[in-house]
């Protein structure tokens, strides 16, 4: 077996419209059927990029995750081509995840007859919403009934795996609202669920008009509860909640994205995409045109190499995330190795007095209370 | 051959400078390529604000009735903060100009000015000017100044600055009319100092008018208040280019230098007088004006606010430079808890602090923080002392505080007729005390107010301006200090007291004051993980609370593979931003938070 990173992250950067509040890179009018359309040629682009990477890949590949932009605006027929290539130049391993963003108006048939056939064994659906007035606020466009669709066609169509995408703490929302979204949701039954608090990013029209104050942000006591009542409502349910944001059903975790929260490696690929090879992080450029017309690897920015101490303080700010936390014997040889150990050390133990912090056997992690302030603490922890 | 000696005084804006620069080219002192606007105002911020900040001294000759007279005259400022400048130029002349803007009429500082040059015994010639301008009323206000000033209208003259009509005959008043200097009344050698100012290269220059005697490069002088010696290295006057000369005559006007190192070591209003034949008396002199607001000034660069390096020695220097140049405020170094390390200054009024700082960001490269301006206080105690403080900080234990006396100020406000019931509110609830009303003309009337200096200080011009629509104008003088029910009040976070935020107030107005503070620095102090109380409180009373929640939720919701960098750079700023805070009372005070309610204006 292969010493190289064992996930692969794909960027696919179009969409049909730019949500409000999104700020992934991505391009919409280039993925529409239109003269400008660029799907195909960044296809071709991708299976360049990806057989020129496959050497410093696993082997073998044990998950993959394609995102966006909405990876689901690729037509079947690419998307054959491109999953063919794909297992063509990196072996599998025989338990291989591979996730597929969708945006629920651009599922069907044909196109998840394609994805299954490829090997793709789980969807994640952006539903965010089931309240149209709220996708309005966040210029989804999408009608709610379009999520319930989606999730059939992709069961019948074979996959049972399926994460659903929703969004709390939109302006206008009240308790009651996120709680009917919750129970619209599980009625669906899916297999995993993300639930964010609505985040207003730079640069995003949202938090344009937030400045503008033509929004207003809700009340952070009420997004407090609003987080506290979907942890208590899908505990309810049988959900396990294994990240700050993420549940799912037993065994059904994905994998791909504990990659990230357990510190460990994995391949990026087309423009935008981030990615961390032995202590190494960094960004393809996002620039489509760029992409497409350099290669057969495309250039990279953002490259990051943190000093022993920097990792460590990375390393606490992305386990703690993960409700398992951090095993003691780790956490013990992590405090030893940076040079704020001893500032570590004293953080930690004043969280736990505050109550962010608890040791239970033998591991350290955040409590009920600490979750939700999870970046005064992590913060400290640096 | 005769002298008149003569200062041009008006309200501002009414057009001395420009006055002045038709004199100088009526003269020709100046030929009208070298003319250019306002000659006399030479700093930067005198152009660019167009005020005169500064007074200054020019000589020139007029031919009247065949005789050669040489005219000494002093431009100076018109606003009320400058008024120290006007009462040095006074003492050299015995004349004036009283110019008055024929649109705008008599203004509260040309009543003001007036008065000073009347209590110095000047003569004074009435100037309207800019008769040019369409909407003059000229007659009108020649009736004011006669209602008002007691000046007889037809004694007035008439006069354009801009287009210089009318500037001629003004001429040949100023010789006709202004008295002769006064003959000389001893033998010894006495002049009067009406200014200074400082030159890299010759060090201190000193204005001076010869009363009696007079001044040879070369004499071995003295000054009568200090005692110091030196020996006059040059003499010379401006024409307004100067012009050196080997003597300045009985009742002349002009400058020395003699190796004087630092402007402390001149006091303006003393008498120079020779050192081996000295006179006995000198010369009525002139009184400092003393700083009546105080305001703190720190380095605005907070890179480091617990070292004392950087922006704090940047903002010192040019502090000591400025004052190398100007003596007219105060300065001493301070330490707050919250904003490090700056100076406490004190300023003779608003505008001049506004100049002051001004003068320092431009002039000294610095940038400035700078807090809400207070007045001083005298503190009576129990003791029987007196003690003047200029921060709240410095009060002494209130059980040994017998009394709070703040200074107070005689107002007088010159407003349209109809401004007037809305003025009265404004001064009663600014604890004024109404004296008395004067009659200026059909339209316009005098207002006269006594009340608390510190009333003032805050917005009251603003508030004057838009209740008579920039009509009205204003005038003050310090009358002394009288007690009231002032009290301190201090602004606890999280039951502890924060020093650099509290502040004397009068009681009525406490709880209104403190609210304000409290509901700003409510909004600047993030949520923590524990309740915060923020509290006004006199003594241990509490006047008021407001209470910051506790840190409910702050968690980033997506950390996926793109996001870590950004993420972490995010908390690490966090962190940071928090390392640079104050911690009082285990809060974390953002510096802005002191600044938002420290700072002016707002
Ligand atoms: N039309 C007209 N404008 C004038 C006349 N005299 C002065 N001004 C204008 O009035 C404004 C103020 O003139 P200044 O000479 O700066 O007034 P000042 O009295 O020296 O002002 P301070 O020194 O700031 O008190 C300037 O814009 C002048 O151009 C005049 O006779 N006619
Ligand atoms: S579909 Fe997803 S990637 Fe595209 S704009 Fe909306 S949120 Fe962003
Ligand atoms: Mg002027």
């Amino acid at each position: 077996m292969g010493r190289g990173p064992r996930g692969v992250y794909v960027h696919v950067p179009f969409c049909l419209h730019k949500c409000h509040y999104c700020d992934f890179y991505s391009i919409a009018g280039d993925g529409d059927g239109g003269r400008r359309d660029r799907r195909g040629v960044f296809v071709q682009r991708l299976i360049e990029e990806i057989r020129a990477s496959s050497a410093f890949l696993g082997p073998p590949i044990e998950t993959t995750f394609f995102g966006g932009g909405t990876p689901t605006l690729l037509p079947s027929g690419l998307w054959k081509i491109l999953l063919a290539a794909l297992s063509d130049h990196q072996p599998r391993a025989a338990d291989h995840e591979l996730t597929v963003e969708a945006n629920p108006e651009t599922v069907d048939e044909p196109l998840m007859e394609a994805l299954v056939a490829g090997g793709v064994n789980r969807l994640s659906i952006g539903a965010q919403s089931f309240d149209p007035r709220h996708l309005k606020t966040l210029e989804r466009r999408h009608d709610p009934a379009r999520v319930v669709r989606s999730v059939q066609i992709a069961r019948r169509g074979g996959i049972a795996n399926i994460n659903i995408d929703l969004i709390f703490g939109i302006p206008g929302q009240t308790l009651e609202q996120w709680l009917e979204d919750l129970q619209e949701v599980l009625a669906l039954e899916p297999t995993h669920l993300s639930c964010y608090a609505l985040s207003y990013e730079s640069n995003t029209p949202l938090t344009a008009k937030l400045r503008a104050g033509r929004i207003k942000r809700i009340d952070q006591d009420l997004e407090a509860r609003m987080y506290e009542v979907v942890i208590d409502r899908l505990a309810a349910a049988g959900f396990e909640h294994y990240e700050i944001s993420s549940w799912a059903r037993p065994g059904r975790r994905c994998r791909h994205n504990l990659r990230y929260w357990r510190n460990d490696q994995w391949w990026p690929l087309g423009p935008a995409a981030a990615g961390h090879v032995a202590g190494v992080r960094w960004k393809n450029v996002p620039h489509l045109g760029r992409y497409l017309r350099e290669g057969p690897l495309p250039a990279i920015t953002d490259v990051e190499r943190l000093d022993e101490d920097g990792r460590i303080g990375e390393e606490l700010m992305l386990r703690l995330r993960l409700i398992e936390g951090i095993e003691c014997g780790l956490l013990q040889r992590l405090l030893a190795a940076g040079v704020r150990g001893r500032e570590r050390g004293v953080a930690i133990m004043r969280h736990t007095d505050a109550g962010n912090l608890e040791r239970s056997s033998d591991r350290l992690r955040l409590t009920r209370r600490g979750l939700l302030v999870a970046d005064s603490v992590l913060a400290d922890l640096l | 051959m005769p002298i008149r000696n003569f200062s041009i005084i008006a309200h501002i804006d009414h057009g001395k400078s420009t006055l002045a620069d038709r004199l100088l080219q009526l003269t020709r002192a100046v030929s009208d390529r070298e003319s250019r606007e306002q000659l006399l105002d030479t700093m930067d911020l005198e152009r660019e604000r167009g005020i005169t900040i500064k007074a200054s001294a020019v000589t020139v000759h007029h031919v009247y009735r065949g005789d050669d007279y040489q005219l000494n005259f002093i431009d100076t400022p018109g606003h009320v903060d400058f008024a120290y400048e006007v009462s040095r130029a006074l003492t050299a002349c015995e004349g004036a100009l009283l110019v008055v803007d024929a649109t705008q009429g008599v203004e509260a500082q040309t009543v003001a000015n007036a008065y000073l040059a009347v209590e110095n015994n000047l003569e004074l010639i009435p100037v309207i000017n800019k008769i040019d301008l369409p909407s003059a009323r000229p007659e009108e206000v020649a009736g004011e100044i006669e209602q008002v000033l007691g000046l007889p209208a037809e004694e007035c003259m008439y006069c354009s600055a801009k287009t210089g009509q009318g500037v001629g005959e003004l001429l040949d008043e100023i010789c006709r009319k202004l008295p002769p200097p006064r003959p000389p009344q001893t033998d010894e050698t006495r002049a009067l100092i009406f200014d200074s100012r400082y030159d890299d290269y010759r060090g201190v220059i000193v204005y001076v008018r010869v009363f009696d005697g007079s001044l040879a490069v070369g004499d071995r002088i003295r000054m009568m208040g200090t005692g110091r010696q030196y020996t006059i290295s040059e003499l010379g006057r401006y024409t307004p280019a100067p012009e050196r000369l080997q003597k300045l005559g009985q009742a002349e006007v002009g400058y020395f230098v003699a190796s004087i190192r630092a402007l402390p070591d001149v006091r303006v209003g003393d008498t120079v007088t020779g050192a081996s034949n000295p006179a006995h008396e000198p010369l009525p002199g002139y009184r400092e004006p003393k700083q009546i607001v105080f305001s703190d000034f720190y380095p605005a660069s907070t890179s480091d606010v617990t070292g004392k390096r950087g922006g704090y020695d940047s903002l010192r220097n040019a502090i000591e430079k400025l004052r190398l140049n100007d003596a007219s405020f105060s300065f001493d170094p301070i330490h707050s808890d919250a904003l490090g390390f700056g100076f406490r200054c004190g300023f003779l009024g608003l505008l001049h602090m506004e100049i002051i700082q001004q003068r320092l960001e431009r002039e000294g490269g610095v940038q400035i923080v700078q807090t809400a301006p207070t007045v001083s206080y005298e503190i009576q105690l129990t003791d029987g002392t007196v003690r003047e403080i200029h921060n709240p900080a410095d009060l002494p234990d209130p059980a040994l505080i017998q009394a709070i006396r703040e200074p107070l100020v005689m107002l007088e406000l010159i407003c349209p007729t109809e401004a007037i019931g809305d003025l009265m509110k404004l001064c009663d609830g600014r604890r004024g005390v109404y004296k008395t009303q004067k009659f200026i003309s059909a339209s316009r009337r005098i207002l006269e107010y006594e009340l608390p200096l510190a009333e003032i200080i805050y917005d009251f011009h603003d508030k004057l301006k838009s209740i008579t629509r920039g009509y009205g104008t204003m005038d003050y003088e310090i009358r002394g200090f009288r007690p009231d029910r002032l009290v301190k009040v201090d602004i606890l976070v999280n039951g502890v007291p924060v020093e650099a935020l509290s502040l004397i107030c009068h009681r009525d107005n406490a709880v209104k004051r403190s609210r304000t503070i409290i509901k700003k620095l409510k909004q600047q102090i993030d949520r923590h993980q524990f309740e915060i109380p923020l509290q006004a409180a006199i003594g241990s009373k509490i006047i008021c609370r407001e209470t910051i929640k506790a840190l409910r939720k702050n968690v980033t919701a997506k950390c996926y593979g793109g996001d870590v960098t950004r993420k972490r750079k995010l908390l690490e700023k966090q962190k940071a931003g928090k390392k640079r805070m104050k911690m009082v009372g285990s809060v974390n005070i953002p510096q802005e938070a002191f600044m938002a309610v420290l700072e002016m204006g707002k």
